[in-house]
């Protein structure tokens, strides 16, 4: 007897149930007030015009009265206005695009590997499955000293390193942007695993000379998260001091990583890690949000450190021999998992539409009162936002959220295609990402952006951007001559 | 009809006026910052490091010579550093040439520990109302960050604002007190913790540079676990309130920025290097946050003076040693950063300050050594030790760092303190009737002047 197929009808019936239902929930508002508003039409109709003409007169208007009605209302929208926080703009933003020169394409990064560990073929071969399976492409980049065999991981190869990735990318903000260093405020710079002094803020502001004013940060060891931190802060600063520009440089320098030993949770980000860095242009001041590209709406921080695994997740240790190398734990998906759950539930009444809302918490109570079998209720992101940016932390991360949050290919695509070409850039990921989407010149005015990044500790920030004005193809980005190569499908084995 | 408006106006009326009065009460206590309590850290006994003991350090370095050894011997003996300082633990157990990441991370978990258990102990509030965590830590930073261990040990909320701040040098602990002030501004009655120290242990230097081994010996271990809080109706309990934060960053100057960098020396051995040009950076960063701080602070009066007198000297003098400044007028107690004996000199001397004056940095100095970031906190609680801070009383920190900056800030004292905190054994021997180290006599050969030797002043 041939399978019956399943019964679409119902399914489909309950497609359009759910759509009435949001619509309803959605514009309850609108909703209600349009009967409000029929009547009272209806009501001065039946009066008629002469009544409400005597009514207007019989009022008195005495000059005094006026004047204080006048006053108060003035006082009251100040008082509002004044109140509320100021906006944050993005006005601009740009990444590092790597050299060709420092290229690793897998065949170099296996040669490489066979050469500098000859004693551990166990090791190669371990580094080479994850290759296969990591999702990278074939022109991520590695800065110049870990091309050296062995490589050099001096302290001035790290600086040489930092200079060539940060420098590049603010004096390619400087040029879009027009601005001068003289007019930044506030400077946030974060590098998890480099921090040398004087820190990398104080070189930032040694080479643009900056003035002896500016308030500058260096936030280190906050892992990949660390970007929506320093946006955070710069942020919460620019509430403070009004007219202010903010430039917040995130990026993480590979060149003292490079770990030479063979444990494998510690040869993981050797595959992964690769060189990037972006330059991101703060503005509260008002006559910038005609050219400004995103306001900040939200940004939600999750530290997951008090529980003991999430703590020990990424853990930067010695291995038995005493190399140093940061060690990745089996349980990250899950972790990563639990932490967005977290954050979830604190993003979601912020952005969700009422009617997720109600849903979440309407099977929310159907499961503690009624029945706690029931599967929960994931609400719908996709209503609350047009493009995602995941951190590319590794295929596995992508394609977990992608299951947890139910999203479709197209919306995960930015972060796919950012981890094949330019690999996991750590805190500037979300920001190549981004400009995938502008690239591919899908973001249009009115978009809402949703940024997810995880990190050591564990954490998990996200923020969400509104777009402020719809951006062309951008003349100048990362992506600029690839762009048209991509999307392109990534086997689940490249084999090598 | 009347009835009903004048009804309503009545009601509407106590409404608006305390709505009016809640605005301007949070107006007036704006982003004010208290400190509620803070907790600086004595390392114990077995850590205690004296210059036989300095001596005997260096003299294990294969790479050192004669010379270099006398130099160290020389600049020890007359540094101010006295003889029941910190050192790190692995250094005392002689490793300090082949430090582990776990010498370091064990290094840094005794200080935090130790203070943030006094800290919540002493103050009854719990881990996990803490909003703010900033934690800094120049010379040291792992993944996990140093504020990620402490938000694991106090198992502190999700949703805690924290920062870690790193490479900032001797004055990061004024960077991290700006963040908490900017961040208090946007959020009301938050709690807020400061964590400042410095790495010693991982960062010996093993080789003989000249500009770089003077580290190994001036710095010595020390921390402070700062508690801060905007919540207005802690105001009585609160010891001290900030009244203005200023921050320099000479940067843009590219002899003060390399005066004091870490790097690798020929041999690609890393370490620290100070040049020469650090005492004239200092001054020229100092002068230019005084600029900005002394309007903030000063009477009228003195501010026209010292408008004057600084134009009058500025004009085309080749040796300008800038104008005297005489904030005591506006503040009543000093603590400077202990960076070393000349910068104590130096300092005292620009601001026109006594001997009392420079008393508990002169001590701070000889009692805990150069504790980098949270020498400030020490030089604080021998002021309250020795009953100085009175209500009302203004104190002025000034500390530098590397970069190079200068970081001033002016806290204004909430009641009478009387505390003896972390010098409750040693204040009653303090002042000591000389500060001439003990091993002057001993090392006396070492003050014969040598023609082709400079050192550098620290």
């Amino acid at each position: 007897m041939p399978p019956t197929l399943p019964n679409f009808s119902n399914s489909v019936k309950l497609k359009y149930v759910k759509r009435g239902y949001q619509c309803l929930v959605n514009h309850l508002l609108t909703f209600l007030l349009i009967p409000l508003m029929a009547g009272i039409l209806l009501e001065v109709l039946r009066v008629g015009p002469e009544e409400i003409l005597n009514l207007w007169s019989s009022l008195q208007f005495d000059l005094v009265h006026v004047l204080c009605s006048v006053f108060l209302i003035v006082i009251i929208a100040t008082i509002y206005f004044m109140s509320r926080p100021r906006p944050i703009y993005l006005v601009d933003y740009s990444c590092f695009k790597p050299p060709y020169t420092c290229r690793v394409p897998f065949s170099t990064f296996m040669e490489h590997s066979k050469l500098i560990n000859k004693d551990n073929p166990k090791s190669i071969e371990f580094q080479m499955r994850i290759l296969e399976r990591s999702g990278l492409g074939e022109e991520t980049c590695l800065p110049p000293a870990i091309h050296y065999i062995p490589p050099t991981p001096t302290m001035e190869a790290a600086r040489t390193e930092a200079e060539l990735v940060i420098f590049s990318a603010i004096d390619n903000l400087f040029n879009k942007t027009g601005i001068k260093a003289k007019d930044i405020d506030i400077l946030v710079v974060n590098c998890s695993l480099f921090s040398p002094t004087p820190s990398l803020s104080a070189m930032v502001v040694n080479k643009y000379k900056m003035r002896s004013n500016v308030r500058s940060f260096n936030l280190s060891g906050m892992g990949c998260s660390a970007g929506l931190l320093s946006v955070d802060l710069a942020r919460d600063l620019l509430q403070v001091h009004p007219n202010s520009f903010a430039l917040v440089v995130s990026t993480e320098i590979i060149t003292p990583n490079y770990y030479r030993g063979n444990n494998r949770a510690m040869l993981l980000p050797n595959c992964l890690f690769r060189m990037g860095c972006a330059a991101i242009l703060l503005s509260n001041r008002r006559k910038d949000s005609w050219r400004a590209k995103y306001r900040l709406v939200h940004l939600v921080r999750t530290h997951k450190g008090a529980d003991d695994k999430a703590y020990r997740c990424v853990y930067e240790e010695e291995d038995p021999q005493g190399k140093v190398g940061i060690s990745l734990s089996k349980d990250l998906m899950a972790i990563a998992g639990e932490a967005l759950k977290s954050n979830i539930t604190t993003i979601g009444p912020l952005v969700l539409p009422a009617s997720e809302q109600l849903l979440f918490l309407f099977t929310l109570i159907g499961r503690k009162l009624l029945d706690p079998k029931r599967k929960p209720y994931i609400p719908d992101f996709k209503q609350a936002f047009d493009h995602f940016c995941i951190h590319a932390g590794g295929r596995a991360v992508i394609d977990e959220l992608q299951k947890n949050l139910q999203l479709s290919a197209e919306h995960v695509e930015a972060s796919r295609m950012a981890l094949h070409r330019f690999g996991n850039t750590s805190s500037s990921s979300l920001w190549y990402e981004l400009a995938y989407i502008e690239a591919k010149g899908r973001m249009k005015k009115g978009d809402r952006v949703w940024q997810i990044a995880f990190g050591s500790g564990f954490k998990c920030n996200s923020a969400v951007w509104k777009c402020n004005r719809t951006i062309k193809v951008p003349t100048d980005s990362p992506w600029l001559d690839c762009i048209d190569r991509y999307p392109v499908h990534i086997p689940e084995i490249v084999k090598l | 009809m009347e009835f009903l408006m004048i009804t309503a106006f009545f009601l509407a009326i106590p409404s608006i006026i305390s709505f009016l009065i809640k605005l301007i009460d949070q107006w007036r206590n704006h982003g004010n910052c208290y400190i509620l309590h803070y907790e600086c850290f004595k390392p114990s006994d077995d850590r205690k490091v004296n210059t036989e003991f300095s001596g005997n350090i260096i003299k294990k370095n294969k790479n050192l010579g004669i010379e270099e050894y006398r130099f160290l011997l020389r600049a020890m003996v007359s540094s101010g550093i006295g003889e029941e300082t910190y050192a790190p633990r692995n250094v005392i157990l002689g490793k300090e040439e082949s430090p582990t990441l776990l010498d370091g991370i064990y290094e840094m978990e005794e200080f935090f520990y130790d203070t943030l258990d006094k800290l919540f102990h002493r103050t009854g509030v719990s881990p996990s109302e803490i909003d703010i965590l900033v934690v800094n830590v120049s010379m040291f930073s792992p993944e996990p960050s140093l504020a990620a261990r402490i938000i694991n040990r106090y198992k502190m909320r999700e949703d805690i604002k924290v920062f870690n701040i790193s490479g900032m040098g001797c004055s990061a602990s004024l960077i991290s007190i700006d963040i908490v002030q900017n961040i208090f501004k946007s959020y009301k009655k938050a709690f807020a913790v400061v964590v400042t120290s410095e790495s010693i242990g991982p960062n010996w230097y093993s080789g003989n540079e000249k500009s770089m081994i003077l580290v190994n010996c001036l710095f010595r271990s020390g921390g402070c676990s700062i508690l801060l809080t905007n919540n207005p109706t802690l105001r009585n309990r609160a010891i001290f309130r900030l009244k203005c934060l200023v921050r320099t960053h000479l940067g843009a100057n590219d002899e003060a920025y390399e005066c004091a960098v870490q790097k690798e020396d020929g041999l690609g051995r890393p370490g620290f290097h100070l040049s020469k040009d650090l005492p004239r950076a200092a001054t020229k960063a100092f002068f230019e946050n005084l600029s900005v701080l002394a309007p903030k602070i000063l009477p009228l009066k003195d501010l026209v003076q010292y408008i004057v007198s600084g134009s009058g000297k500025g004009r085309g003098e080749k040796n300008r040693t800038g104008p005297t400044v005489k904030l005591k007028n506006g503040i009543d107690h000093f603590c400077l950063h202990t960076g070393g004996k000349a910068v104590i000199n130096g300092v005292g001397k620009s601001l026109g300050l006594t001997e009392y004056d420079l008393e508990p940095a002169r001590m701070t100095l000889h009692r805990f050594g150069n504790t980098s970031a949270s020498s400030l906190w020490y030089v604080l609680g021998y002021m309250e030790a020795k009953k100085r801070l009175r209500k009302g009383d203004k104190v002025l920190m000034i500390s530098f760092g590397a970069g190079f900056k200068c970081n001033s800030c002016v806290w204004e004292v909430m009641r009478d303190l009387e505390d003896e905190n972390v010098w409750r054994e040693s204040i009653s021997s303090y002042p000591p009737k000389n500060l001439v180290n003990p091993y002057m006599e001993k090392y006396g050969w070492l003050m014969e002047e040598d023609a082709h030797e400079t050192l550098p002043r620290v």
